[in-house]
């Protein structure tokens, strides 16, 4: 009867708790991309005009501010797409509406502030009312009005168009979502239905009346209302911080979503989503989770872009930006976030060099051929090939680098 | 004892053609029960009506000590009630690794932010472990479940439904496409876990269902022809008819 002296065991209490790894320890990738993003922005911050030896131009540095927050869309995009299969041709018209909420507070606030110095010059100190009037003749005389519409009732608060830089993108996903998933609406006639709802949103912009200055959109972006004395040296650095930040978090969290039990659920979806159904998850909310989110963080992302490109307009939204979107992504690998970084780094700078007149046109004799032309018969080819010979994009190289060391 | 799955009356339509036909079968728990049928008799469609798939245009299908209608369900509430199913084809996720999948499958809240916050426990590991042990794929648990062979991958399907720890099973010709072996292993996974609970098999093969040594209905134009021990059915003048042809 010895056993009755044995110390009980519960089932499961026999093994030990598998050792719990670091986040970062168990996904290499992620702290490699740190180390380079870290590196490359105390890079730049050395080079700069403002903080060092002046070597990377101030318009450099928000062309790379800009490229770091297009890659941050990239990343959503491909969670979206790459990990969840939803091709969503909307997100980057989430991105513009971000741009487009912190946009309203920059040119209001600032107006604000110029009309209110022009005024003081005057003998009779102004009323709120007539300031809130002639900042509104300022900013919508483009448009043949001068009044205040409704949706900017709020632009002088900065809270609330913070705001709105979640709320919109945020709310237009759940609501599209919703009613898309709700449907069962899936693969292509999916992409087809963000891309009307893309389509829609910008011919609803172009309209002089649609509250929004039409096709002359919001300008003056680059000067930040309270910081109008600092010089654009010093703004664009904050600006390429705060992208590089913004980056690196996104980065960690879509990476730490992607990574476990949630990650392994969204991929079975995409792989097999009635099977998954069959297991007991609720499919849709998955899917409407993930769009959702990731359209927020672009809508985040474009908050941080637009400053930086100092103007914003309804082309911006324009359906086929969200398409240069997903070639990105499938040119930089789908499925792998350090992939979607790299395609939208590639291009985007490629296409700013090559259209922005850094590129040497090259003379055949017979023919010239004038890159801003042909740089888009570039990048189409170049999207053919990457398909035909490396399905996983450029980040699936890494792939046989390591299988080569192993 | 009253049954846990109720078919009563069941009919659909498919382009004018009649694949269920006024079904009725009931399902005890625990119980053995294999389905056979020539094809077209309507067996997946029972199974695609059971677990949501589609949705029959007239009849009841009742679940439960509290008899809850299924037919309102949607395909993820019936298999969190209980009900889970293995495919005709082995359906697994294939880019994912063997204990990803058993992992996805097992017994868990599955809503989005319960899964979410999700954090591997001991009592999982050995869960996956033990089902791992039970489907002979412990040494594969970290393998591409893309890299399995046919009838492991038929095992692993096995496995994940195992993980649901559901009370009736669905099993959609469990033994295609393996081994003799292989399917005597498949026979004892099947009778273990109907010890416990409902387990329904749909079968072509009468070897595998004599082996089953349970009680067998037969299905044909969608409604059934006989019910009864293997040995009690196949001495079924009607039953031999449509198996061997007038």
């Amino acid at each position: 009867m010895a056993d009755i002296a044995r110390p009980v065991t519960l089932p499961g209490a026999a093994r030990p708790a598998p050792p719990r790894r670091s986040f970062l320890r168990e996904h290499p990738s992620v702290l490699w991309f740190m180390l380079i993003l870290g590196i490359f922005t105390a890079g730049v911050t050395l080079l700069s005009e403002a903080f060092g030896i002046g070597l990377v131009s101030t318009s450099l540095v928000k062309i790379l501010g800009m490229t770091l927050c297009l890659c941050l869309l990239a990343v959503a995009m491909d969670v979206v797409w790459g990990y969840c299969g939803i091709l969503s041709l909307g997100h980057f018209a989430f991105f513009g509406l971000g741009g487009y909420a912190i946009g309203m507070w920059l040119m209001y606030a600032r107006t604000e502030i110029l009309v209110r110095q022009s005024l003081e010059a005057g003998t009779i100190p102004p009323t709120e009312r007539e300031v809130s009037e002639a900042v509104a003749s300022q900013i919508f005389s483009v448009v043949g009005s001068n009044e205040l519409p409704l949706i900017w009732s709020f632009a002088h608060s900065l809270t609330f168009q913070l705001a709105m830089v979640v709320l919109i993108p945020g709310l237009l996903a759940l609501v599209f979502g919703w009613l898309a998933f709700r449907s069962r609406v899936t693969g292509v006639y999916l992409s087809i239905l963000t891309q009307a709802m893309t389509l829609a949103l910008s011919l609803y912009l172009f309209q002089n009346d649609s509250g929004l200055r039409g096709n002359n959109g919001l300008s003056g972006l680059q000067n930040i209302p309270g910081f109008l004395d600092v010089p654009q040296s010093v703004i664009s650095m904050w600006f390429f911080w705060a992208s590089a930040l913004a980056l690196g978090l996104g980065y960690m969290l879509f990476a730490w979503i992607v990574s476990g039990k949630f990650g392994s659920v969204v991929r079975a979806i995409r792989d097999n989503e009635p099977r998954v159904r069959f297991l007991g998850y609720n499919v849709e909310g998955y899917k409407l989770f993930v769009f959702t989110l990731t359209a927020i963080i672009a809508g985040l992302a474009g908050a941080l872009y637009y400053p930086q490109a100092g103007i914003i307009n309804p082309a911006e939204i324009a359906p086929i930006a969200s398409i240069y979107l997903a070639v990105w992504v499938a040119i930089g690998g789908r499925g792998r976030l350090y992939g979607a970084v790299i395609g939208a780094a590639l291009v985007s700078l490629l296409s700013s060099w090559l259209t922005g007149g850094g590129a040497p046109n090259i003379d055949l004799g017979f023919y010239r051929i004038v890159w801003t032309d042909w740089w888009q018969v570039l990048l189409g080819f170049g999207f053919v090939l990457v398909t035909l010979f490396f399905p996983k994009g450029i980040g699936g190289l890494f792939d046989r680098l390591v299988r080569k060391q192993e | 004892m009253t049954a846990l799955l109720e078919v009563s009356d069941v009919s659909v339509t498919f382009d004018g053609f009649r694949a269920i036909n006024g079904l009725s079968l009931a399902i005890n728990e625990p119980e053995l029960r294999a389905v056979i049928g020539p094809n077209g008799a309507g067996k997946t469609t029972f199974m695609d009506i059971v677990t949501g798939k589609t949705r029959p245009d007239t009849g009841r299908v009742v679940w439960g000590e509290t008899a809850t209608s299924l037919l309102s369900m949607s395909e993820a509430q019936i298999a969190r009630a209980g009900i889970g199913r293995k495919f005709q084809k082995p359906t697994v996720f294939e880019d994912q690794t063997v204990r990803e999948n058993l992992r996805l499958a097992l017994k868990a809240r599955r809503g989005v932010f319960s899964v979410l916050s999700w954090r591997a426990t001991a009592e999982d590991a050995r869960r996956i472990d033990e089902l791992a042990q039970e489907i002979g794929l412990t040494d594969r648990l970290s393998h591409r479940a893309g890299d399995l062979s046919h009838g492991q991958k038929q095992w692993l399907e096995i496995g994940m439904l195992l993980a649901q720890d559901p009370r009736l099973l669905l099993v959609d010709e469990p033994a295609a496409g393996m081994t003799p072996a292989e399917r005597e292993h498949t026979t004892d996974i099947l009778k273990t876990a109907a010890r416990t609970r409902a387990v329904v098999v749909i079968e072509h093969d009468m070897e595998f269902v004599r082996r089953l040594d349970c009680r067998v209905t037969v299905l044909h134009e969608g409604r059934v022809l006989a019910e009864g021990s293997l040995d009690h059915v196949t001495r079924d003048q009607r039953v031999i008819d449509v198996y061997l042809g007038r």
